[in-house]
């Protein structure tokens, strides 16, 4: 493969990880803008871990998940019981705080002559772990696919769960759940968790794929992005919001001739696939047509 | 104490814009019950339309402002055409997410249309700002502060002495009830964006030409901070929308003045989300409207 094309899949890779930490949330009814804030968390933590602590990218990326997981858990107690827009308004303004602080936070060691860690508005530079220790892009696009199957996977086991039912139920119509004996309060807090960590692993890929991570990479676009991912791929299933990467991320790259126009043609079209498709393509009548057929050609 | 006066006459300024982007989003809101991300592009759209005749035809400020709020309009119109007309009652998401990608969409038409990063935009005054003892107030302020308080204060009559005023607030109460009174929902919606872009139109013009210059971040610009004023003073609230504007811009204005620009966001940030923990209709509101938006299928 080029070089291209494996920056092109490793970012589609990196991305789908915050589409699914969006989509995890709008599977219990919240509309998150605010996800970007523990993709960040999780940059950050991971980062700092390999290129200032000289942690091994493994014990990284799960300390990064960690931080993201144990700070959604804290954002997700006092604002999940306020309710639709509320909630989403109230993660927007944390992950714009999250994203203001890091502009604050300046954490630097020497390290052979040069300054390594944070540094405010300027960014994290030289998060060179791949590099150091000769991991490939190619090895780096398996570690990510790897990753990303293992997430996968995840989601597939919650679907058929109880957990994932519940989940389900809560986006449907918490009260109801809550009346079917659903601990609906808990249970939103877990998924807020959940997500958090999810991006959190997202983003210690992320710093580690582009060597460098500045605060204002993870603006209100990415979070609003990520949201969107999971509405054009379809809410039935995990592997919506990874076909809404694909989709955006794949056909914007294949028609940079029409790098001026793209935006117009791109939105244009999703604004109308949503009016025909509400709840994206892969939505759950799909989702639940594909099994119905399978489960008919597995019995006869 | 002087500068302390100084920073919340500036903030109070400043705040009768917020206030009216804060107006126009909260009568969206109010009769959608769903987020129009694209309320600032929208009004960008015009505030670029006016730029270019001001850049082409060297026009005077009547006529950029009458284009601007004119551009403001026909891309409110667009937009609810596109992202909310066409939606089926449950599917609030799509359309918030419709909206953004019109935001998208939007952004790009301007960039298109004017491709540099900045464009100087007709000020509104030039001139020694007025002194009252040690106090300085801008002329431009002060014409700022005198629309806006003429604005809201049409908006106001207009929602509460007039038969469309009543229908919307009926809307606004309850669509449901609206439409079996025999008010055309619909139609009354499209009134609602109109008359939401005129104001939001007329808000974007007083801030660009304070500010002198425009650039394509302008949209997300005003979208945010309309939101965030709205959400502070109380979603759905007319004075709300008021004194949320005003409260954001006197902190903005204060913190500005103590710790600069990055912690000014930060502190805006940091009181809305205390605000919507803590108080979460806002300062003004009530309780919180329970479900601003039933999105669940079959609501």
């Amino acid at each position: 493969m080029d070089d291209y094309l494996v920056g092109v899949l490793s970012n589609i890779g990196v991305i789908s990880f915050i589409a699914l930490s969006a989509y995890l949330l709008l599977l219990t009814g919240e509309i998150s803008f605010g996800q970007q804030a523990f993709f960040a968390i999780g940059a950050y933590a991971a980062g700092i871990a390999t290129a200032v602590w000289g942690w091994p990218l493994g014990a990284a990326l799960g300390w990064g998940a960690a931080m993201a997981g144990t700070a959604a858990v804290l954002v997700g107690l006092p604002t999940l019981r306020l309710s639709g827009l509320y909630f989403s308004v109230a993660t927007l303004a944390f992950a714009e705080m999250v994203r203001l602080i890091f502009e604050q936070v300046r954490y630097q060691v020497i390290m052979d002559g040069e300054p390594v860690g944070p540094n405010g508005a300027d960014g994290f530079r030289s998060i060179r772990y791949i590099f150091e220790n000769d991991v490939g892009p190619l090895q780096y696009l398996g570690l990510i696919y790897a990753f990303l199957a293992a997430a996968l996977a995840a989601f597939m086991l919650l679907e058929r769960s109880r957990l994932g039912v519940a989940f389900r139920m809560i986006g449907e119509d918490a009260e109801l759940a809550g009346l079917h004996g659903v601990a609906v309060a808990r249970l939103k807090v877990l998924a807020a968790g959940l997500a958090g960590a999810l991006a959190g692993i997202g983003g210690g890929l992320y710093a580690h794929l582009t060597t460098y991570v500045e605060p204002r990479i993870f603006d209100v676009m990415l979070g609003v992005h990520s949201l969107a991912y999971g509405l054009i791929g379809g809410l039935g299933t995990a592997l919506g919001p990874l076909l809404g990467v694909l989709i955006d991320i794949g056909v914007l790259e294949s028609i940079r001739a029409l790098s001026s126009y793209r935006m117009i043609i791109f939105s244009g079209l999703v604004a109308a696939l949503l009016i025909v498709r509400p709840r994206g393509l892969l939505d759950e009548r799909v989702v639940h047509y594909v099994r119905r057929v399978w489960r008919m050609r597995a019995t006869t | 104490m002087i500068d302390f006066v100084q920073n919340t006459i500036d903030g109070v300024m400043t705040g009768s814009s917020y206030a009216l982007l804060a107006l126009g989003f909260t009568m969206i809101l109010g009769v959608m019950r769903r987020l129009n991300l694209s309320y600032g592009p929208s009004i960008m759209i015009g505030a670029y339309l006016g730029t270019l005749v001001y850049l082409q035809l060297s026009a005077s400020p009547i006529v950029v402002v009458a284009v601007t709020v004119a551009g403001a309009v026909l891309a409110g119109i667009y937009v609810e055409r596109l992202c909310f007309a066409p939606m089926a009652a449950g599917a609030g998401i799509a359309s918030m997410v419709s909206s953004f990608a019109i935001w998208m969409q939007l952004e790009q038409a301007a960039v298109l249309v004017l491709p540099r990063h900045t464009y100087p935009f007709p000020p509104l005054a030039t001139g020694a700002p007025l002194t009252f003892g040690p106090f300085l107030l801008r002329t431009d302020h002060l014409i700022m502060l005198t629309c806006a308080l003429a604005v809201s204060t049409g908006v106001q009559l207009l929602l509460y002495r007039s038969r469309f005023g009543l229908a919307l607030r009926a809307i606004i109460n309850n669509p449901v009830a609206a439409h079996l009174v025999g008010i055309n929902v619909r139609t009354a919606i499209v009134w609602a964006f109109v008359l939401a872009s005129v104001v939001g139109g007329i808000a974007g013009y007083l801030v660009l030409a304070t500010d002198q210059q425009i650039t394509p971040m302008f949209g997300m610009w005003a979208t945010f901070k309309g939101l965030i004023a709205m959400m502070i003073g109380g979603l759905g609230s007319i004075p709300g929308a008021i004194v949320g504007g005003l409260v954001l811009g006197v902190v903005e204005a204060h913190s500005q003045w103590y710790f600069g620009p990055q912690v000014r966001d930060l502190v805006a940030y940091g009181l809305l989300f205390a605000c919507l923990v803590l108080r979460p209709g806002g300062l003004l509101g009530g309780p919180p409207v329970r479900e601003p938006f039933p999105w669940r299928r079959g609501t």
